[in-house]
């Protein structure tokens, strides 16, 4: 080889790999994507989040702000920016009450987005339907986020995430017993973990549950009586924090070389795997309410090229932000196809609610909003497992819940002329 | 009963550090009359300290003694500073000026370190003491085992240091008659600072030791200076035995009562109603006859 040549390959292979990246870290794209600010009345969208309180639930609405921010930067709403009025319910079902109230009859918000709250689905949702008021949630947790007629969340939820758990510890560990544990909370506690049991009880798989005390000190006791039940898995669905003490106590007693340990989503979060230790390495398998973060869709990717230009540097990168961005996107295309001079609260739902086949690669599958009296359109998704201090995926993609309690929303989903 | 062994097991060491640190509560009650509710936010930021120095590497003795001593110096902080200034009021306000510092350090504590998931290890969870029981299989870790080791050296130390010692005697006085040990020349403040320094120390073996056995959560670890009351209430606030065997009675209570259908959701209740139990005995022995 001509090694005067040496310099001009090196030239041409910087300048691939210039062009390259900026492929990867593309422009976001957003609305009708012209690059002219928008300028015209502003559309009023609200959004009620428990920032302050025992969790920061606001990654959603961050995301949400980046995305509307791109879109008002972007001709806005065919020439009209988005107003959007992000409220704190301080986790609080009264202040929930309160400041969701001042957003739909004070402010006159014409649709919500990227909600996520433990405690506003309880507190609002007849509210919104009395109003007529639409709310694309970002994240659900509760039960009565998914069984409200105009509360549409984009995630999966705790109950169906557990279910695809226990379906993915059957089929790959062949599991005939499992115990799933989870938090004695209100509206969460049992119903989290019955969507696992009806299915096991449909396929010949014993799936018990064991409601804890999240105050409780005492970890090991109840990995001990998890243990003496003799299952094959153990299901842990719990928030992130009360997961690394119970953990730590299962390795403490040697569990994880007799038992397979699965979980809900939300030990799908990037301190996790660091936490537990390597001795859960490749033998703690989770389950993703969407995509995995470091998915390499183009939406995906726009997701993360949003909040680069458009969000702060301190907006949490993960899942909830996900299901936020996706909710705002799935507002601004809807509002896009209107005419922006019949923006009004009642054509914004009567739009949402004909959104049949609205597609992202964060999703597993076409999202959909439709006339249903609840909503979990999302209720398919991947596995990953932890791998060194991070995540590896499970070959075998997205999976669907098996939940007998869907069948009404599998029969909307027929009505859609949806699978 | 073979059902329930495993869970006497697991409760032992969760009961022994309730145990120290009711011993911690007592020290500083019999000396200055001051109920210590800082106690466990004390020990909180200790540990996210040693935390901390272990991700930086630090030697693990490094990062327990830099845990104690941010313990030690904050008690005394406050000790010197705050407590003197309360010292006239009566015990109900002084107890409650250490809610006050407990709520300061926990905002503090969490402020710093945030919510992010931690765990902190100590090189004693890996080994264990293995009991092949009927009712299953259970691990007794050294940590925990240390933790009972530990509360009955302390208890025995402390037992020592009132009884046989000049500051122990100094303390006892001061607990009898605050007002007239001083006028007979006892230096108040001096032996105040023995008694901060010697709480401050225990909390924050104890923090380091719930945040391994518990969990790394401050506001968790500062509120677990409930159970630790209870024990010190089983102990009438005076025996140190007593409260050593309230703590261990409480944890091993609190564990097995997983079992008890009904009520194992809501065992977290456990140190209130044994607490509550010696209450309401001690006012019926205090009634005359």
């Amino acid at each position: 080889m001509n090694l005067s040549a040496l310099p001009a390959l090196r030239l041409v292979a910087a300048l691939i790999a210039v062009a390259a990246s900026g492929a990867a870290f593309g422009q976001a794209k957003c609305g009708l994507n012209t690059g002219k600010a928008a300028a015209g009345e502003p559309i009023m969208i609200g959004a009620v989040v428990g920032k302050t309180g025992p969790d920061d639930f606001s990654a959603s609405a961050q995301a949400a702000a980046a995305y509307f921010k791109c879109v008002n930067a972007n001709g806005g709403i065919n020439g009209r920016p988005v107003e959007y009025i992000v409220a704190d319910d301080q986790w609080n079902p009264e202040t929930a009450a309160q400041v969701a109230s001042k957003l739909v009859k004070d402010r006159k918000v014409v649709v919500l987005a990227g909600n996520t709250s433990f405690v506003e689905c309880g507190a609002n949702a007849k509210m919104y339907a009395d109003e007529g008021v639409m709310v694309i949630a970002g994240t659900g947790v509760p039960r009565e986020c998914f069984f409200a007629k105009n509360y549409v969340p984009i995630n999966s939820g705790p109950r169906i995430s557990a279910t695809i758990a226990a379906m993915y510890a059957a089929k790959t560990y062949q599991s005939k017993r499992m115990v799933c544990i989870i938090p004695n909370i209100p509206s969460l506690g049992n119903w989290g973990c019955e969507g696992a049991k009806a299915w096991g009880k449909a396929n010949g798989v014993e799936v018990e549950t064991i409601a804890i005390d999240p105050g409780s000190a005492d970890a090991t006791s109840t990995m001990l009586q998890a243990a003496a039940k003799k299952p094959d898995t153990i299901i842990m669905h719990m928030p992130k924090g009360l997961l690394v003490p119970m953990m730590a106590a299962a390795e403490q007693q040697g569990m994880g070389k007799k038992i397979h340990f699965v979980s809900s989503a939300p030990a799908y979060n990037a301190d996790v795997p660091k936490a537990i230790g390597p001795y859960w390495n490749k033998n703690f398998a989770v389950n993703l309410e969407f995509n995995p973060l470091s998915a390499a869709g183009p939406d995906n990717k726009n997701w993360q090229a949003v909040l680069d230009q458009f969000g702060a540097k301190s907006d949490p990168r993960d899942t909830f932000s996900q299901a936020g961005y996706v909710a705002a996107r799935l507002v601004t295309e809807t509002l896009l196809k209107m005419d922006p001079k019949k923006i009004d609260r009642a054509s914004v739902s009567d739009a949402l609610r004909k959104v049949s086949d609205f597609r992202s690669d964060i999703l597993c599958k076409p999202f959909y909003v439709g006339s249903g009296n609840r909503h979990n359109a999302n209720n398919s998704g991947p596995m990953a497992i932890v791998d060194g201090n991070g995540f590896a995926n499970v070959p075998g993609g997205c999976v669907t819940a098996d939940d007998p309690e869907l069948v009404d929303v599998r029969a909307d989903e027929l009505k859609l002329g949806l699978k | 009963m073979d059902e329930l062994l495993p869970f006497l097991i697991s409760g032992l060491g969760v009961g022994a550090v309730y145990a120290m640190s009711g011993v911690g509560l007592v020290v500083l009650y019999r000396s200055s009359g001051v109920l210590n509710f800082a106690f466990g936010a004390l020990g909180a930021i200790g540990a996210y300290v040693a935390w901390s120095l272990l991700e930086h590497d630090w030697p693990q003795a490094l990062a327990w003694a830099a845990a104690v001593l941010t313990s030690v110096l904050l008690s005394l902080a406050y000790g010197r500073w705050l407590a003197p200034k309360l010292a006239p009021r009566d015990p109900t306000i002084r107890s409650i000026g250490t809610l006050g510092f407990a709520l300061v350090v926990l905002g503090f504590t969490e402020w710093t370190w945030g919510e992010q998931p931690r765990r902190l290890v100590l090189p004693t969870d890996s080994l264990a003491f293995e009991f092949a029981l009927a009712g299953g299989d259970v691990r007794l870790t050294y940590t925990r085992a240390l933790g009972l080791l530990l509360a009955l050296l302390m208890m025995a130390a402390v037992a020592l240091l009132l009884s046989r010692t000049r500051v122990g005697l100094k303390m006892r006085a001061l607990a009898n008659d605050r007002d007239l040990s001083a006028l007979l020349g006892i230096r108040v403040l001096q032996v105040d600072t023995v008694a901060w320094l010697l709480s401050g120390a225990f909390a924050g073996v104890c923090g380091l030791l719930l945040a391994n056995i518990v969990r790394l959560q401050a506001t968790l670890l500062t509120f677990l200076v409930i159970p630790a009351f209870a024990a010190a209430i089983v102990g009438r606030l005076r025996s140190l035995p007593a409260t050593v065997a309230g703590g261990i009675v409480i944890g091993v209570l609190e564990a097995m009562a997983i079992k008890m259908p009904g009520f194992a959701p809501f065992r977290t209740a456990t140190p209130f109603l044994i607490a509550l139990a010696m209450i309401l005995m001690a006012r019926g022995n205090e009634r005359p006859a």
